[in-house]
């Protein structure tokens, strides 16, 4: 069987691959993927503890589920907001956004 | 109430009738929008719906408080929530009521705003009221999402777009960091329940201090990204700077009050063993809030900036409550929630009718107003004073009420801080008001004088600035009895509680 | 281009070496199985922030993303697999692909990243770094994962989690409305054309 650690360390490897992208990428559909990454390390985490830690081992899987279901309307949401700059600005990269100073 | 397997579910809908009947009118709103031709209704039909959800919620909010009824320990309806629930739903009232000729003229997609409005309160309302991690965190994205939109809103103002995509990449990273640190919190206390993370974090956690440790990190700097508290502040000026202006000023009240409301709940409740880990993370964090934020509030010279920078050292002088946390502490900061949100709403109706007359925002802009508009420059000038802390009126004696409380827990080097910060920003106050009173107009030098319901909220808020400041007696005992509900079994001073348990602490006497 | 070679260079060995180890039965078929959706998850990962094209990234996303789906399935938790293969391979992929089209990402595909890597790359490996020296440090307890059948938690979600099932309609709600409002063009350029 494998152990929980095994798990953690995954999702830390994959949260940290996520931040980087998040901080090395220009585009903010990239920045999007990255941040999806991070979530996914999320639920990693919150599944094996639920397996593993958790007696009752149901809070941790409710918890995964709106994890997904709130990544995926994020998702939504934000490519609503690219759009709309892309119509306005002709471009989706965020150093093109450099109306307000950072 | 039974499921179809026959097990009792203390499910009592009626608790939760405030949340339910902004929901409702929030979809109204949008219905009667689209069927506006057909009904052959006027414009400020949209307005009226949402204040009167509001005014029904609020009265729906009075009537029930039930601790015992709490939804499979989802959610529990006591007098902190109810107090964030009168909150919350005040604010949005004055927004409507303060600013719908700008929603008219300045926002794009009207009814959606006003939708969105009454969502964000539920979410916030979520927020004070959650017992379960779960419940807060999807509280905190209905609260987030309906402000990414909003922020967005602005019409024909090429910032606006631009700060909704910064604010939703930030918040969609900082939530991802939340939901890490909650993860691990969730690993190493086995539950997601306030009560049950107390209990395994009242034990010893030695085994698993590593994983706790990061998890605190990784829930400060998640929750400080909400609350715009250094080094998580990046995406606050620019959001407030392209936000419509009811929207910033939401920004600035809600979304601060709903956080520091989480704050409380977390940082008092479930966290509360923990303190010695988590005490020195907040008081930095405070720290730096204070100094960064009255310092660059020195050089902007748009309005909307100025506000946020003074927002971002506001939110300082909140967390420093947290670190110091108590009931005693917590009431101050209720206090000092209530005046702040007071002032802050002051201020910025007043300036949202300036830009409905001007079409300006900048500090410069501001010059002669007290020729031009006294009514107006004397409600800008009281609300910049009262978020200096000038005696007489609401911030002196909130920040007075804060200051106490947090020298009592033992942090009197913050508070020297806080006291140095507070000069400072009477420097930055004071460049707005030498513009309104030194100098004379340029250009149109016609008095002019806003609508009746901007009068109307401009007034009220006035008088509750000064109010508040001659007579806070009221505010505090009904934030003392939302603080009490906070600590039922009493509290564990932050000295005495390295490592003891909850339950070694006085038993407080019953209601 | 370097992004995809890197992460071939590096994925390819670990499944030769995972197949050799467990031909020489060094370890057991779970492991191999945990290795092998890893070195996917880790891969699918890299080349989703690494590859220039954005086209290309969204797709290495996928590998991550069913990955992930595997590591669900070793955990016991089958339902989630069935949700995040349903979600993500249904949902989310498609919404980002369409994202691109309609930005035209293809004729913009190397954006004016670099300035900032290096950085990125420390702090990525600074989180990695203290994140995993967390999970490896403490102390779990030996207990086993246990089994979580369908139907029970369905009952449970429904049942005791009802509220957040509420709540989380809420959201989509609010999520609907902002892709709405966003997406449609605004009302005064909406005028100014129907008046052309």
């Amino acid at each position: 069987m494998i152990p929980l650690t095994n798990f953690l360390v995954l999702s830390a490897l994959l949260f940290g691959i996520g931040f980087y992208g998040v901080l090395a990428r220009r585009s903010a559909i990239l920045i999007l993927i990255s941040v999806e990454i991070m979530l996914a390390a999320v639920a990693i985490n919150f599944i094996a503890f639920a397996a593993f830690r958790d007696p009752k081992g149901f809070s941790g899987l409710v918890f995964a589920l709106f994890v997904i279901a709130v990544a995926a309307a994020e998702v939504g949401l934000a490519l609503g907001i690219v759009l709309r700059l892309f119509r306005e600005r002709r471009t989706a990269n965020v150093d093109a956004a450099n109306t307000l100073k950072w | 109430m039974h499921d179809i397997l026959g097990n009792a579910l203390n499910f009592n809908m009626t608790l939760l009738l405030p949340e339910i009947i902004l929901a409702a009118f929030a979809v109204l709103v949008v219905l009667v929008d689209m069927f506006q031709k057909e009904l052959g209704l006027k414009p400020p039909t949209l307005p009226i719906l949402t204040v009167l959800g509001l005014v029904v919620a609020g009265g729906a909010s009075l009537a029930g408080i039930d601790v015992h009824n709490n939804f499979g320990l989802l959610v529990t309806i006591d007098n902190f929530t109810a107090f964030f629930r009168i909150t919350f739903i005040a604010i949005a009232i004055v927004l409507v009521l303060g600013s719908h000729e700008y929603i008219e003229k300045h926002v794009n997609h009207v009814a959606e705003f006003y939708a969105l409005l009454l969502l964000s309160t539920v979410g916030a309302i979520f927020m004070a009221s959650a017992r379960d991690l779960l419940v807060a965190y999807l509280g905190i994205e209905v609260l987030s999402f309906s402000l990414y939109i909003a922020v967005s809103l602005a019409k024909n103002d090429a910032r606006s777009g631009e700060a909704g995509l910064k604010y939703v990449l930030l918040g969609g990273v900082a939530s991802a960091m939340l939901l890490y640190g909650l993860s691990l919190l969730y690993g190493v206390a086995g539950s997601t329940q306030y009560g049950e993370i107390a209990n395994a974090l009242g034990k010893s956690t030695e085994d698993l201090r590593m994983p706790l440790l990061l998890g605190l990190t990784l829930i400060v700097a998640g929750l400080g990204f909400k609350m715009s508290a250094v080094p998580f502040h990046m995406w606050a000026p620019d959001a407030y700077e392209g936000a419509p202006m009811p929207v910033t000023s939401y920004l600035s009240v809600t979304s601060k009050g709903a956080t520091l409301a989480l704050f409380l709940r977390w940082f008092g409740g479930p966290l509360l063993p923990a303190i010695a880990d988590w005490q020195w993370m907040i008081a930095i964090v405070a720290m730096l809030t204070m100094v960064v934020g009255n310092l660059v509030a020195l050089q902007q010279t748009n309005i909307k900036r100025l506000l946020a920078y003074s927002s971002i050292a506001q939110a300082g002088f909140m967390l420093m409550a947290i670190t110091t946390m108590s009931d005693i502490s917590t009431s101050a900061v209720l206090v000092h929630l209530g005046g702040y949100i007071v002032t802050n709403l002051a201020l910025f109706t007043a300036i949202t009718h300036f830009y409905n007359r001007t079409g300006k925002e900048e500090i410069t802009d501001f010059r002669g107003l007290s020729r031009t508009n006294p009514y107006l420059a004397t409600v800008i000038t009281a609300g910049l004073f009262s978020l200096a802390g000038m005696p007489l009126l609401a911030g002196f004696f909130t920040k007075f009420i804060l200051f106490q409380a947090v020298v009592q827990g033992g942090f009197l080097w913050l508070v020297v801080v806080a006291v140095v910060g507070s000069t400072v920003s009477l420097f930055y106050y004071l460049q707005v008001i030498r513009q309104m009173y030194i100098f004379e107009p340029e250009g149109d030098t016609t008095r002019w004088g806003i609508s009746g319901t901007g009068y109307l909220t401009t007034g009220v808020l006035l008088a509750l600035i000064v109010f508040i400041g001659i007579q806070g007696a009221p505010l505090y005992t009904v934030a003392d009895r939302a603080a009490y509900d906070l600590f039922p079994q009493g509290v564990v001073r932050p000295a005495a509680s390295t490592g003891a348990a909850p339950a070694a602490a006085p038993a407080a006497p019953k209601h | 281009m370097t992004g995809g070679l890197v992460s071939l260079l590096v994925m390819g060995p670990i499944f030769v070496a995972l197949i050799a180890l467990y031909m020489m039965s060094r370890i057991t078929g779970g492991e191999v199985i945990f290795y092998l959706a890893s070195t996917v998850i880790l891969g699918g990962a890299l080349g989703a922030v690494l590859l220039p094209n954005l086209v290309h990234s969204s797709l290495s996303l996928i590998a991550t993303l069913m990955g992930v789906a595997a590591i669900y399935l070793m955990l016991l938790s089958e339902f989630l697999a069935l949700v995040q293969i349903l979600v993500y391979g249904g949902g989310v992929i498609i919404l980002v692909i369409f994202g691109l089209m309609l930005t035209n990402a293809q004729d913009d595909p190397v954006v004016m990243d670099g300035s900032q890597k290096p950085f990125a790359f420390g702090v990525g490996a600074l989180i990695s770094g203290l994140f995993v020296a967390a999970a490896v440090m403490a102390h779990w307890g030996d207990a086993e994962a246990t089994l979580i059948p369908f139907t029970t938690f369905g009952e449970r979600l429904f049942r005791d989690f009802s509220l957040p099932i509420i709540i989380v309609a809420f959201l989509l709600d609010i999520a609907f409305t902002g892709a709405l409002v966003n997406a449609r063009r605004a009302e005064s350029a909406a005028s100014e054309e129907a008046a052309k």
